[in-house]
C-alpha cells in the first residue's frame, strides 16, 4: 500500500466529472480531520462545514479522533512505529465511517501521508503492527471487525482543504454573496503543502498544482501579487519559534514586510498553524522590539475567506480574532456592498 | 573548495544510524551541490548546514552530535523538495541525529520543554495537545488507547518526569 493511493487521485475525479466534480462527493461521507489549532480559528472548521452542508454534502467530524501527534513526532517524543500506530488508529477510527477525509492544517495531511510512509519500512511496519496488536487485545469495546489492524486497502481517500475547494471551485464561486474587490492578496501554501511530494520520481508532482491558491484569489475577483518571500516558511519552523524565538521571528518578519512592500492588503494561507505563526498578536509585538517595525497586513485561511465572501456572520468567520490586526478591515471592505 | 570523495568516508557512524532508521542509507548519493543550502530558513538564522551535516556523517564524525546546529532544522522539507537526488530525506536524518543526540544524553537546551510537559500530558490524559479544544474531546474511555500505544515512548518519560517534579502549587496538589 503506498501512501499515494491514500491520497484522493484528484485527475481522476476531474476526468471522471469534468462539467461538475461535486457530483462525485455527493451521497458520500466526508469527515473534517480535527486540527487542534482550530480551537484558536474556529472559523477555519465552520467555514468548510457551513459551505459543505449548503453543497448538500454529508459532512461528519469522529468523536474518536486523536491529534495526529506530528508535534511530538517532530520534537523526538515519540518513534516512527508509535507515530504510525496513532495515525493507522485514527484512519481505521474514520474509514469504517467516511468515504473522504479533509485537512484544514498542512501539518495534520503530512502526518497522515507520513505515518502510512514509514510503514513501508519493514521494521517500522513490524513495531507498528505489533503497537497494534497489544492494543486490539486490551480493548474490549470493538464496535467494528478489524479494528486497528494495518488497513491494506483503506477506503477513505485524503484530502487537503485547498486541493478539494479548487476541484470544486465553481461550486464554491456560485455560493458567494461577495467577491474580493480587486483586494490585492499574497499567497502563502506553507512549507508541508509546497513542499509535499511522496513520489520524487515524478517531477510533475512537484512542479505542478501549485498555483490553486492565487487561481482562487482571481476567480473570487481579487489580484494575487508576486513577492519574494513567496515560497518561504512562516518561521514556526517545527516550534523553532519557541526555542529560538528571536531568530525564527525573522522569518516571519521577512515574510510579513516581503508581503507589505507590495502592498498586498492580506496574506492567504490554507494552513492554521501558518496561521497562527504569521497572526499572533504576540509575535507582531516581539517583531517590533526585536526588528524595530510592527507590521499589521493581515492575515486569513482560505476557509475563513469563503466564509466571509459567502456572507457568514462575523462570529462565525473570524471570531477569537479580534486582535488580529485589521481583520475587521479587511471583513468590512469585502461584505461591503 | 574542500575535496569531496569517498576515500575519506568512515562507514561506522553510517552504519549505527541507518541501524535505526534504514531510509538514510541513501544520504551516500549526496553530490554535496549545497542546493539544500540555498533556499533553508535555519541556514538564513544560523550555521545550520545540512551538506556539511552530511559531510561529517560520512566521515564518521560524530561531533555533529554535540553541535547545536541539528536542532535549528525547520524540518520544512524545502531540501528533500530541491535535491536532484531521488531519496535523500534530509529531515528524516535530522529527526535520526537528535534521538542519537538524546541517546547520548547529549540533547537540546529547549527553553520551553514545560510546554511540552504540559502538551504531552494533555495528550495522554485527554487525546488533544491544546486545552479546550472545537467541538468534543476523545472520550475518556478511549484516551487508554494512547497510553499504550505510548506506553514506552519519550513522552510518557516526559508525562512522569513532569509528574515528579510537580510542584505543590499546581492543580494536582
Amino acid at each position: 500500500m503506498e501512501a499515494s493511493d491514500l491520497a484522493l487521485n484528484l485527475d481522476e475525479v476531474a476526468l471522471k466529472y469534468p462539467e461538475n466534480p461535486l457530483e462525485y462527493f455527493k451521497g458520500k461521507k466526508l469527515c473534517l480531520f480535527k486540527a487542534c489549532l482550530e480551537k484558536y480559528f474556529p472559523g477555519v472548521r465552520w467555514g468548510i462545514q457551513d459551505l459543505l452542508e449548503e453543497l448538500e454534502l454529508d459532512v461528519i467530524t469522529s468523536e474518536n479522533q486523536t491529534c495526529c501527534s506530528g508535534t511530538f513526532f517532530q520534537r523526538n517524543l515519540i518513534t516512527r512505529a508509535q507515530f504510525a500506530a496513532i495515525n493507522e488508529r485514527n484512519l481505521n477510527e474514520i474509514n469504517h465511517i467516511a468515504d473522504f477525509l479533509l485537512f484544514s492544517c498542512n501539518g495534520c495531511y503530512n502526518s497522515l501521508l507520513r505515518g502510512r510512509e514509514f510503514l513501508k519500512n519493514a521494521d517500522v511496519s513490524y513495531k507498528t503492527k505489533e503497537l497494534l496488536t497489544q492494543l486490539k487485545g486490551k480493548i474490549k469495546e470493538r464496535n467494528y471487525s478489524g479494528k486497528y489492524d494495518i488497513l491494506e486497502e483503506p477506503k477513505v481517500k485524503l484530502v487537503h482543504d485547498l486541493d478539494f475547494l479548487y476541484l470544486i471551485r465553481n461550486d464554491v464561486l456560485n455560493t458567494l454573496k461577495f467577491d474580493l474587490k480587486n483586494l490585492k492578496v499574497a499567497v502563502h501554501y506553507g512549507c508541508h503543502y509546497l513542499n509535499l511530494s511522496r513520489d520524487k520520481s515524478s517531477v510533475d508532482g512537484y512542479l505542478r498544482n501549485k498555483t490553486k491558491l492565487e487561481d482562487l484569489v482571481s476567480l473570487f475577483g481579487g489580484t494575487p501579487v508576486d513577492y519574494q518571500e513567496f515560497e518561504s516558511c512562516c518561521g514556526w519552523g517545527a516550534s523553532q519559534i519557541l526555542i529560538h524565538p528571536k531568530e525564527a521571528l525573522k522569518i516571519t518578519y521577512t515574510k510579513l514586510k516581503s508581503a507589505t512592500n507590495v502592498g498586498a492588503d492580506f496574506i492567504l494561507m490554507p494552513c492554521p498553524t501558518c496561521l497562527y505563526t504569521l497572526s499572533k498578536p504576540e509575535y507582531r509585538e516581539k517583531m517590533k522590539k526585536y526588528f524595530g517595525e510592527k507590521l499589521d497586513i493581515p492575515t486569513i485561511h482560505l476557509n475563513e475567506l469563503i466564509a466571509m465572501l459567502r456572507g457568514c456572520e462575523e462570529e462565525r468567520c473570524i471570531t477569537l480574532r479580534r486582535k488580529t490586526p485589521r481583520l475587521d478591515e479587511i471583513f468590512d471592505i469585502i461584505t461591503n456592498q | 573548495m574542500e575535496d569531496y570523495s569517498d576515500s575519506n568516508w568512515n562507514w561506522d557512524f553510517y552504519k549505527e544510524l541507518i541501524e535505526d532508521v534504514e531510509e538514510n542509507k541513501n544520504i551516500v548519493q549526496c553530490i554535496s551541490c549545497g542546493k539544500c543550502v540555498g533556499d533553508c530558513p535555519a541556514a538564513k538564522i544560523s550555521n545550520f548546514n545540512s551538506r556539511k551535516i552530511i559531510m561529517k556523517v560520512l566521515k564518521g564524525d560524530k561531533s555533529v552530535l554535540k553541535d547545536s546546529d541539528i536542532w535549528w532544522c525547520f524540518l520544512c522539507e524545502k531540501c528533500k523538495r530541491v535535491c536532484p537526488r531521488n531519496n535523500i530525506n534530509i529531515p528524516l536524518l535530522i529527526i535520526n541525529l537528535r534521538n542519537e543526540s538524546f541517546k547520548k544524553g547529549y540533547g537540546p537546551r529547549y527553553n520551553d520543554l514545560r510546554k511540552y510537559v504540559e502538551m504531552a500530558e494533555r495528550f495522554l490524559t485527554q487525546g488533544i495537545v491544546l486545552e479546550e479544544p472545537l467541538g468534543e474531546s476523545l472520550p475518556e474511555s478511549r484516551v487508554k488507547e494512547l497510553n499504550e500505544i505510548c506506553g514506552f515512548a519519550r513522552i510518557k518519560y516526559v508525562f512522569k518526569a513532569s509528574k515528579n517534579k510537580t510542584k505543590p502549587n499546581k492543580k494536582n496538589k
